[in-house]
């Protein structure tokens, strides 16, 4: 397996190039183009139960494509959701935890598992984290450049800014300090401790859903004309 | 303190070095990576500006309410990364404590501790174009960071430039300006869908954008559903 990450950080696309018979998992939805030997086989990967903890606990798609190459190479372009970077993660008997929208596609040694935070959930909108292990290399993504930070000691990130993980962090949730007002809208943040790498991307997808918000119109009261 | 843009095109982000006893301010929101080091105050003025009513008169201008300010909690240095909300680049401006410069509402990121940052309130929305219009005054001499959406471009005015408001980052205060229409008469402003726009007079560095927000909302705005209110 060959492949080539083009466009980077803002249009960041996938192109593997698959041997005889060799496979690549991705994300449903992921794939842009494909040689046409290379042959779809859509399953609950994992079986349904870790598909429909993959739907409910992450919204991650249900379903993992493999993508198979018969009769020869084949080619696959995967194109993420959201513009930003690609990062190629090689991986060795090793785990790493993504956020839930970060999974972009794996070569097929690799399992993914969702994980609930338990009541850190709660408080922390959508923060559900894949956890990924095995051994093979991961692809993942985010919106906007995406940029390693090595930990040693402790970080704080906000959490619409995080990644991935390895398992070494560990993290908590902490809010700004020393707010002097209750008007104050709460930015989250996550504290990592520990020593291990840890991925952040340059924008939040939350904050633009936010800027977007005014622009929409005003639902009209008591009319059908919008 | 050291301040670095971090050139990654359309997703730039910038990184502040603190050292102990050195303040950072920025837009309350920008924070999106910070060592553990690092203390965030979030208040509603930064260093010498008014009380509440500055943080009203900030709220009407169409900024976030409050500014974080930022500093070392020990004696060793400490790191905060900020990042705009939208895509595009990053421009720090050396300010010199002679001369001021103007910033656009949505354009202000982040200012070393020594700047003080105020609104000037310009009015309400445009009667025709929605679009609101503020300003923020900075002086005292120090470092402002601003972000666009898309590119950055500097220009030198030496005589007159017409400039739409949504194109507007930044501005010396060495140059007057007058709130205006782009057409001859406000109907034909509004029929040419051009909004109001700001006639510069004088000398002075003016930052214009590539993209005008306003107009990317108004086209997502739309495809979205209704709000409430």
């Amino acid at each position: 397996m060959r492949y080539t990450i083009d466009h980077q950080p803002t249009y960041s696309t996938l192109e593997v190039e698959l041997g005889e018979s060799e496979e690549l998992v991705s994300e449903a939805g992921a794939m842009a183009w494909m040689s046409d030997n290379v042959v779809l086989q859509t399953s609950a990967r994992g079986g349904a139960i870790a598909g429909l903890k993959r739907t409910f606990l992450t919204g991650e798609s249900f379903f993992q494509n493999t993508y198979r190459a018969e009769g020869g190479n084949g080619v696959i372009g995967l194109a993420p959701g959201q513009s930003g970077n690609i990062i190629a993660h090689d991986m060795d008997r090793e785990e790493l935890l993504l956020e839930k929208n970060a999974y972009l596609a794996s070569t097929p040694d690799i399992h993914t598992d969702s994980n609930f935070q338990g009541l850190r959930g709660l408080f922390n909108e959508g923060l559900f984290v894949l956890t990924v292990s095995g051994t093979g290399t991961l692809f993942f993504n985010g919106y906007g450049d995406v940029e390693r930070i090595d930990v040693d000691g402790s970080y704080v990130i906000d959490n619409g800014h995080a990644v991935a993980w390895e398992p070494s962090l560990q993290y908590s949730l902490t809010k700004a300090r020393r707010i002097r007002s209750f008007l104050f809208s709460d930015q989250v943040l996550m504290r990592f401790e520990g020593r291990g790498r840890l991925w952040v991307q340059s924008r939040n997808p939350r904050s633009l859903a936010d800027w977007v918000y005014p622009f929409r119109r005003v639902e009209s009261k008591g009319g059908d004309d919008g | 303190m050291n301040l670095r843009i971090v050139d990654r095109g359309a997703f730039s982000w910038a990184l502040v070095q603190i050292r102990p006893g050195e303040s950072f301010v920025s837009e309350s929101g920008a924070m999106f990576r910070a060592s553990s080091n690092i203390d965030i105050d979030v208040t509603t003025r930064s260093k010498s500006t008014g009380g509440l009513l500055s943080g009203v008169r900030r709220m009407f201008a169409g900024e976030s309410f409050f500014f974080s300010t930022y500093s070392c909690t020990d004696r060793e240095e400490g790191e905060v990364g900020l990042a705009p909300t939208l895509q595009g680049q990053i421009a720090s401006i050396p300010c010199d404590g002679v001369a001021g410069w103007v910033c656009a509402g949505g354009s202000y990121l982040g200012s070393t501790g020594g700047l003080n940052i105020d609104t000037e309130f310009q009015g309400l929305r445009g009667v025709f174009s929605g679009e609101s219009l503020s300003f923020l005054n900075v002086t005292g001499a120090g470092t402002l960071l601003v972000n666009a959406f898309g590119s950055i471009e500097e220009v030198n005015v030496t005589d007159e430039l017409t400039v739409d408001t949504g194109h507007v980052v930044a501005f010396q205060d060495s140059l007057s300006y007058t709130l205006g229409k782009a057409g001859g008469s406000w109907i034909q402003s509004f029929l040419a869908g051009e909004g109001l726009v700001l006639k510069f007079q004088g000398h002075g560095k003016l930052l214009v954008q590539s993209h005008n927000p306003d107009e990317f909302g108004k086209t997502l705005g739309p495809l979205l559903p209704e709000r409430q209110s």
